[in-house]
Parts: C-alpha cells; structure tokens; sequence
C-alpha cells in the first residue's frame, strides 16, 4: 500500500520528478563514465610498465632488481621447482636473461638493454608482439632474431633484416660479442623501451654472456595484476633465501601510491558531483511535501503514524534513487563499453606522457572495474536518503490540527 | 655490467713509466717544465711489448697474452694472442678515438663516450684513461709535494675546467733509478679508490722500466690487474700509418 502510494505521488509532478530524476541520471552516468575513463588511464599505464617489460610478478635473487649484477643468475629451470600448475592465476611465465651493452653498426653505437627470452614463452607475459610496426615477433627458427624498438631502430637507422653486432661484458671477462638480425620492430609509446629494449633468443644471449643455461629472472603473469602482491605474499614463503618474487607494486613503488591515490580521488570526485545531485533532491522533496501539508494533515488525522509518513517520504526518494540508479548505470555502462570498444584517439594532439614509471597513451579508453560501479551507485542511494530525510522528518513532524487547516 | 671507474688504461701505464722515465734532468726544479720536456723528449718515440696480463675479479680469473705497438702519444694498438678464443681481438687509439676489432663478427666498432668508462678487455683498466690520462699535464695542476732521500711526490689536482675523472692524483717517483714507484687515484670525494704499484725494475736499452704493474682497486680488496711486460723495445721505425682501422684488423 505505502509503494503504491509512494510510487503515485512520485508521479504527480510529472515535469518536476523528472528534471531531477535526469539530473541523477546524468550525474551518475558521467560520473561511471569519467571514471571509467581514469581506470582505463591507469590500466594503460601498468600494462605499459609490466605488460611490456616487468610482467606482474619477478622471480630473482635478492636485490637483483636493484643491482642488476651480471652475477645474480639462476638455474633456467628454477620457476618449474616453486611455481607448480596448481598455481592457476599465474598464466605467463618468461625466464630471462638480461645483459647491458652495446648496439653497434659502423660508427653508431647505442647502449642497450638485451633480453634474452624463449619468444613463446615471453609472449605470454609480455604484450609487443601487440605492438609491432615492423616485421614479425622472434621466433625459434631464427636463432639470432632480434625484436627492437623504434627509437632504437631510428637511432641506428636499421630496418628488418638488418645485420648488428652486440658488445657486452660477458661473466668469463671477455667481450661478449655476436651479430643480431632484426626481426621485428616495436613501437610502446615509452621512450625508454623503444630506445633501448632489444628482445632476443635466450641461447642466444646465454652464449654472448658465457651463462649456458641461467637466467636473471622469470618474469609471471597474472589472471588480475590488481592480486598481484597476495599471490607474491603467498609464493614467497616457499621460495629459498636468496631467491625472492616481486610484484609490480615493488618494482614500480611510485605506480601503487598513484593507484592507491585514485582510490581516494574516487571518492572526492563522487562526493563533489552528488554533493550537488543531493541539492537538488532535497529541494523537489522540500517543495513536494511542502505542497502536501495538507494532504499529511489528513492521513495523519486519519491515524497514520508520523513514522509512517516519515517511511513514505523515503520510500519515494529511494525509488527515485532506484530508478535513476537503473537507468544511470545503463546509460553508464553503455558509455563506457563505447569508450572500451571505440575509445577517442588523442594522437593527433598529445604524446605519450611517461608518469610514476608508466606511459599514459594518446587516447581516451575506458575500462570496466567494479569499483567504479559500486562507489556512484552506493552513493547516490545514500545521497537521495540524506537527501530525503529531512523534508522526510518534516513531514513526520507536522501537527495534524494545523496542517488540515494549510491551503 | 656497470662500468668500473677503477682503472686507466693500458697506454696510460706505458706513458706512465715512459713519462717519468724521461723526467730526469728537470723534474727536481720545476714541475711544470718536466712535463713541457717530458712531452718533447716523448716525440717520435715509439715502442712495442709483449705483455702478459692477469685479471682477478671476485667471479673469475684469466690471464691474456697481448702484443701492443705505441707512436708518440697519440697512438696506440694492443692486440691479443692468447687465449685462442679471443685471439686477435683489438684495440686502437688514436687521439681521443678508441675502436676495438672484434673477430668473431669481423666487425670494427668506435667505443662511444656512453662507453669510454667501461673495463677494456674485462680487467682492471677502462677505456676512459687511455684518452684522458695522456693529457695528464693538460688538464691536472702538477705538484712536487714532498721530496726525500729516496722517492719524490708529485700531486696533481685537476684544473678548473678540465672534464676529467680523478679528483686527486699522486705520484710516487724514486729518485735512483728514477722510475714510478707508486700511483694513487682519489675520486672527487678525495677518497683514494685505486692503487698502481711498480716493480721488477730492468734496463731496457739505456732506460730503465718497472717491468710489472699492478693495479688494486681498493673499493674491491680481493681484485686486480697484473700487467707483466715480458718484452719491451723502444724507437721502433713506425709511423702513422700503422696505426690505421685496416691494420686493427690484420695482425
């Protein structure tokens, strides 16, 4: 009785419920889309770091992550002894092998950062084989085809099926030195991997570097990067001493605190923009039981209790809330999968900004993440309640004597 | 690898010796007028040596047969003989320019100034030196600090505007036979961070050499170089030309 009388009297100022009503729709909409948009900001700045290098997990020495030493090797085999398949969240595992040198042809030479990878397997952790604009991926039948970066490939102005030679320290203490061929050229949008990465054969670089099968790292993907210290939390305890896993929070620290921070800002923004959806809710409820003193005056005289009314008041508000909820989330999902799907290509306008160890890409593209769901819709149902509870209480208030008496 | 500033290079140590050999007369009275001298007395003076150097590092040891021709200041070919695997890897200076020839790829490749700090060869010694310590009196103020019966210091600071990578250099020179005793290099920090002792001092036609360097790190105690000359020949006939790209790569 109470919904149906709810749901009627919501009804009854036709032009008035519904400028508010769109008003929730379009605020929580926006709202659900604007940060879908931030998500897919964030999202494109950790694949950056770890879908195009770190991975979401690395399993090392101790310290290697800091130190980078030539000697900090492991046994190749080392991820198959700690990580079993039972491990059904992790669905990439790369070994690696890293070396610091130089490229050379002629007289140009540019340092460069070498990982040796086993090409199937570093697919499945890292994404550049999505990022090519040159040639094909290395694979096993090329037993020194190497995957190089545009800026790289500019700098020495080679192009895919070119000769260059590698010089390196190699752990015995000699030149470590052989001849690439460029297979494939990458383009990330980060200067510091396109100017610098080179993919390579893992034997490959085994052989330069004198270090017959061992590795710096295994580099992990994960099903959720977002889980990605739990799972290392929960690896590491097995792990010997010396050997530790890292997530990308600890290889990337500035990239967790901006994470971390829009969680907050999340919530700033949500306030600031119901803030001002709520004032508007509370004035169509003010004015509509305004109206209706009389109409309260009588159901009052007629025995309902104040709580009833009160319970009226916040029924209409919540369905308000529930309908613009329905509504706005569609509006806002739909948006979002637009932006997902299509997205808005900056290119033309902006470059890539390197930020806390990521790239921020060129475009507009969201991403769907439950957290920008439930944070408007939780809210806007606690804003149209505060927002109703006062015109509510008023009502509940009113003196029956005096109220029969309002025109 | 990171680089390791702890060494100069192999051409330093040869001008080293070579410079403080020809310090005799002058040195006892003006520092600066030694060097002036040192540097025309060193004009057309060549050399050739057959060197045996040992590396120790904390991961492995290795010892590497060279033979290496010096021109004048400006020129410098050092080319390996043993190990076999790493036979006929080269290295050449010429002015501020180092190239190596590495074989394996036959490929001739200019070391970058990115590069130029790096270890030559793996040991003790990096590339750096081999071009900015033979301007040691260009671009360092030298000295005499201390002069005793037997040895005399000389400390070189370097000048202002002088792009170089010591903070400090201290040269220990013995009076009779005069020849270096003792080189300390201190970081900007004045912290003194490698060691060059001398020894096994011989004639060598009328000059007399320490035959045997030995670098010591001092950041990593349990490291060094050992550079061993077991042949060495002064005033060779060679000019220029042999010091070319081509001859880098045709022992």
């Amino acid at each position: 009785m109470l919904l149906t009388l709810a749901f009627r009297n919501l009804w009854r100022n036709r032009r008035r419920t519904l400028l508010t009503l769109s008003a929730m729709v379009v605020s929580a909409a926006l709202l659900i889309l604007a940060l879908g948009v931030f998500s897919g900001m964030f999202r494109d700045m950790l694949a950056s770091a770890t879908e195009q290098y770190y991975g979401h997990l690395v399993l090392a020495q101790t310290e290697y992550h800091e130190r980078r030493d030539l000697f900090a090797h492991l046994d190749e085999e080392v991820a198959s002894r700690y990580i079993t398949a039972e491990e059904t969240e992790i669905i990439g595992i790369s070994p690696r092998l890293r070396s610091f040198g130089l490229i050379s042809l002629a007289e140009t030479s540019q340092p460069v950062e070498v990982l040796g990878v086993i090409p199937e397997r570093e697919k499945q952790v890292t994404s550049l084989q999505t990022k090519l604009i040159a040639g094909d991926y290395p694979s096993d039948a090329v037993s020194n085809g190497a995957l190089i970066g545009q800026g790289l490939a500019r700098k020495l102005k080679v192009s895919t099926g070119d000769e260059m030679v590698f010089v390196t320290q190699a752990a015995d203490g000699s030149i470590g030195n052989d001849l690439l061929i460029v297979t494939g050229i990458f383009a990330t949008g980060d200067s510091r991997h396109d100017n610098n990465l080179v993919l390579a054969p893992l034997q490959w670089v085994q052989q330069v570097m004198v270090l017959p099968g061992r590795i710096h790292e295994v580099a992990m993907t994960l099903a959720d990067p977002m889980l990605a210290s739990l799972a290392a939390d929960r690896l590491n305890p097995r792990l010997p001493g010396d050997v530790e896993i890292l997530d990308w929070g600890d290889l990337l620290p500035e990239m967790r605190e901006v994470i971390a921070a829009y969680d907050v800002s999340r919530m700033i923004i949500v306030s600031i923009l119901y803030m001002a959806t709520g004032l508007g809710i509370l004035n169509t409820f003010f004015m509509s039981v305004m109206e209706r003193t009389r109409e309260f005056g009588i159901l009052m005289a007629q025995g309902m209790r104040p709580w009833t009314i009160r319970g009226l008041v916040l029924l209409e508000t919540c369905i308000l809330g529930g309908i613009a909820l329905a509504i706005g989330l569609t509006c806002g999902a739909l948006m979002t999968l637009y932006m997902q799907q299509v997205g808005i290509d900056l290119a033309g306008y902006i470059t890539p900004v390197t930020y806390a160890g990521g790239t921020i890409l060129p475009r507009l593209h969201a991403v769907f993440e439950a957290g920008n769901f439930y944070v408007p819709a939780g809210m806007l149902l606690l804003v149209s309640l505060i927002a109703g509870f006062l015109p509510a209480n008023r009502a509940a208030r009113l003196d029956p004597v005096q109220a029969v008496r309002e025109v | 690898m990171k680089t390791e500033h702890v060494t100069k290079t192999l051409p330093t140590l040869f001008l080293t010796v070579v410079l403080l050999l020809f310090a005799e007369t002058a040195f006892t009275l003006d520092v600066e007028a030694l060097v002036r001298q040192v540097e025309q007395q060193y004009m057309g003076a060549s050399s050739r040596a057959q060197t045996t150097m040992l590396v120790k590092t904390s991961h492995w040891e290795r010892s590497l047969e060279m033979e290496a021709w010096s021109l004048d200041r400006d020129y410098f070919l050092v080319r390996i003989i043993e190990p076999a695997k790493e036979r006929d890897v080269a290295t050449l200076k010429r002015y501020r320019e180092v190239w190596n020839y590495l074989p394996k790829v036959d490929r001739v490749i200019k070391v970058p100034p990115s590069m130029m700090g790096g270890s030559w060869m793996g040991s003790h010694i990096t590339n750096d030196d081999l071009v900015k310590a033979n301007h040691i009196e260009k671009d360092y103020n030298l000295r005499l600090i201390e002069e005793t019966e037997t040895y005399f210091l000389v400390e070189c600071l370097p000048k202002t505007d002088a792009a170089v990578v010591w903070g400090k250099i201290v040269y220990r020179i013995n009076k009779t036979p005069q020849v270096p005793e003792q080189v300390d290099y201190y970081d900007e920090e004045m912290v003194r961070v490698r060691e060059i002792h001398f020894d096994d001092v011989q004639q060598i036609g009328d000059r007399i050499v320490p035959m045997r360097l030995t670098v010591l790190p001092l950041e990593k105690p349990d490291e060094q170089t050992i550079l061993h000359y077991r042949e060495l020949v002064f005033d060779l006939p060679l000019d220029e030309t042999y010091f070319s790209l081509r001859n880098l790569k045709k022992p």
